[in-house]
């Protein structure tokens, strides 16, 4: 290889700049393909596949142009899914955020005990969906589950918690923001770390302390982690899938199925590909515009 | 006045420890309490005995023996492959500029907004057309590459200042040398960070493979955990929790040996001390 630098300039060096150009592109070769693949050509076909009746094992699609939203919006189960998913989303994320801010907040007050209470209160964001949802079921059976026990002892009588409509639907989200807690805090310690620790001292000079300083300088000061923090619990909310699955499958009356339950069982259930695919649409809709306005967001911030 | 306020802070935190720890504990607790103790009268805190059967029941019946073979094979298939593929891209993506290359990025940084979820329909049937659904190559596949592995690995090869890179080129080291001396030592944090990442994201990938999967041989933990839950086993909460132990395991040794590299992959930043 050394060889080439020595050589006057010539034909060997014009050869070897041609093979820098190709190295690279050889380089890049695997991974575009694979993002084309597995990523592009699929998102594009999940919009083209919401306008065709699609066979499960492959085949011909039959044109139905928007029928299968018009259905999929039609169907009272998928409204109830939608609606489900709209209330599952509003109390999970809202707390999630103050929640996951205030750990974070807790954890840097935490002196020397720093690393093992981080550690901690990272621990349910590691935990796997499904295995901590069969703990979750557990809990709350009935009637000889945990939080029936604690009720028993102060005289409660037991409560069903995951085979009523009007309760499985809280227990799910009570998971979700458990977990989400842990994410939305991991964004805001790396956030705060980032803050100088010129802004404590001018904030303990000027006398602002408490809720005042979170409020006026921390707050401000930390807006694209918010965003951040913001974006992550809300995709986790839109798209909550596992814990539904394995906790109450959709039940009971259809009280706890989402988006993307419904997708699951329109799609496999009913074998409905371009019915499931118009519903993932809408999802991944909904999810691109949360993007959009986390860039606005933090383009508007940023000036 | 400042003690009460710090002793209130003490307090908030053993409360939020106990809160995130609490479910974890409940979990190991019943998977080593004696079936019989399940459902006893009133809270039993620890068991009276140490009951280790449900930990062969789970691991036999519930077949997470075999799943979990399966999960390492898929585990580590997918990194490494995503590896091969991604480290090389986020090198070109890094440091060459030129119309191909901006292209690349911009297919990257699209990639990057679409979530899996919405793109299952699609690889579900690209997966039959291709004949691999229902094998270990249909659990890996698609996940052959990872748009937030060149992202992540990118940002760490961005602050190699260029002129080591022409130092290297001048040296007449060529793309790939140049790659494997001089880029992948410096950027090891950020590959790590990402590594930790994708074995975390996969190993408790539960859609998917709920999807890709038919057969039982080929189950997954997490899937094998919920069809044992699923399954007939009436209300072996000692099995169904030591089961959920299995499953839960390997990612929180994970986590705890590699707490800074797990930070930094799901943060995109890195924690001090």
């Amino acid at each position: 290889m050394r060889v080439n630098v020595k050589r006057s300039p010539g034909d060997g060096t014009r050869r070897s700049m041609r093979r820098e150009g190709l190295v690279p592109m050889l380089l890049m070769a695997p991974a575009a393909a694979g993002v084309t693949l597995f990523v592009l050509i699929p998102a594009v076909l999940s919009l083209v596949a919401s306008l065709f009746r699609v066979p499960l094992t492959g085949g011909a699609w039959t044109f139905v142009g928007l029928d299968n939203f018009g259905r999929v919006l039609d169907d009272p189960a998928v409204r109830q899914a939608i609606g489900n998913t709209i209330v599952y989303s509003a109390i999970t994320i809202v707390p999630s955020l103050v929640l996951g801010l205030g750990l974070a907040l807790l954890t840097n007050a935490a002196g020397r005990g720093r690393p093992l209470v981080r550690t901690a209160l990272l621990l349910p964001m590691t935990a796997n969906l499904v295995a901590i949802s069969v703990v979750y079921a557990w809990m709350f059976s009935h009637p000889g589950g945990f939080v029936n026990q604690v009720l028993a002892v102060v005289g409660v009588a037991p409560v069903n918690w995951l085979g009523e409509p009007g309760t499985a639907l809280y227990v799910v989200a009570l998971v979700g923001v458990w977990r989400t807690a842990s994410l939305t805090m991991l964004v805001f310690v790396a956030g705060l770390a980032t803050l100088p620790a010129t802004i404590d001292e001018a904030a303990r000079a000027e006398g602002i302390r408490g809720l005042r300083k979170l409020v006026l300088i921390t707050l401000p000061m930390i807006r694209p982690t918010a965003v951040f923090a913001a974006v992550l619990a809300i995709l986790n909310s839109v798209q909550v899938f596992d814990t539904v699955s394995v906790m109450t499958g959709g039940g009971p009356l259809g009280s706890t199925e989402t988006v993307l339950t419904m997708t699951w069982r329109i799609g496999f259930g009913y074998f409905d590909l371009g019915t499931a695919s118009a519903l993932a649409f809408l999802l991944l809709v909904v999810l691109i515009a949360v993007g959009v306005l986390q860039r606005r967001t933090l383009s508007g911030w940023g000036r | 006045m400042r003690i009460l306020s710090r002793a209130a802070v003490i307090v908030a935190i053993c409360g939020a420890v106990a809160v995130s720890l609490f479910p974890f504990y409940w979990m190991v607790r019943t998977s080593v309490a004696p079936a019989d103790e399940t459902f006893s009268q009133g809270i039993s805190w620890v068991p009276t005995r140490i009951d280790l059967s449900g930990y062969g029941r789970a691991w036999t019946s519930g077949e997470l023996g075999r799943a979990m073979v399966v999960g390492l094979v898929q585990t580590l298939g997918i990194l490494a492959l995503q590896l091969v593929t991604c480290v090389p891209a986020a090198y070109v993506l890094a440091k060459v500029r030129n119309r191909a290359t901006g292209v690349a990025l911009t297919m990257v940084l699209v990639g990057l907004l679409v979530p899996s979820q919405v793109t299952l329909i699609p690889l579900f049937v690209g997966v039959n057309v291709l004949g691999i659904a229902d094998s270990i190559s249909g659990l890996i596949l698609p996940f052959c590459t990872s748009t937030f592995g060149i992202y992540l690995i990118r940002q760490q090869i961005m602050s190699i200042p260029d002129a080591l890179l022409d130092a290297a080129r001048a040296d007449g080291l060529g793309h790939v040398r140049r790659l494997t001396s001089v880029v992948i030592p410096i950027a090891a944090p950020g590959i790590a960070a990402f590594s930790v990442f994708s074995v975390f994201a996969h190993w408790n990938e539960y859609l998917w493979p709920l999807l890709a999967v038919r057969s039982a041989e080929l189950r997954t933990p997490p899937l094998a955990l919920a069809a044992f839950q699923q399954a007939d086993v009436g209300y072996d909460y000692p099995a169904l929790t030591a089961g959920a132990v299995i499953v839960t395991a390997p990612i929180v040794v994970l986590f705890l040996l590699a707490q800074r590299q797990f930070v930094h992959g799901m943060s995109g930043t890195e924690i001090t001390e």
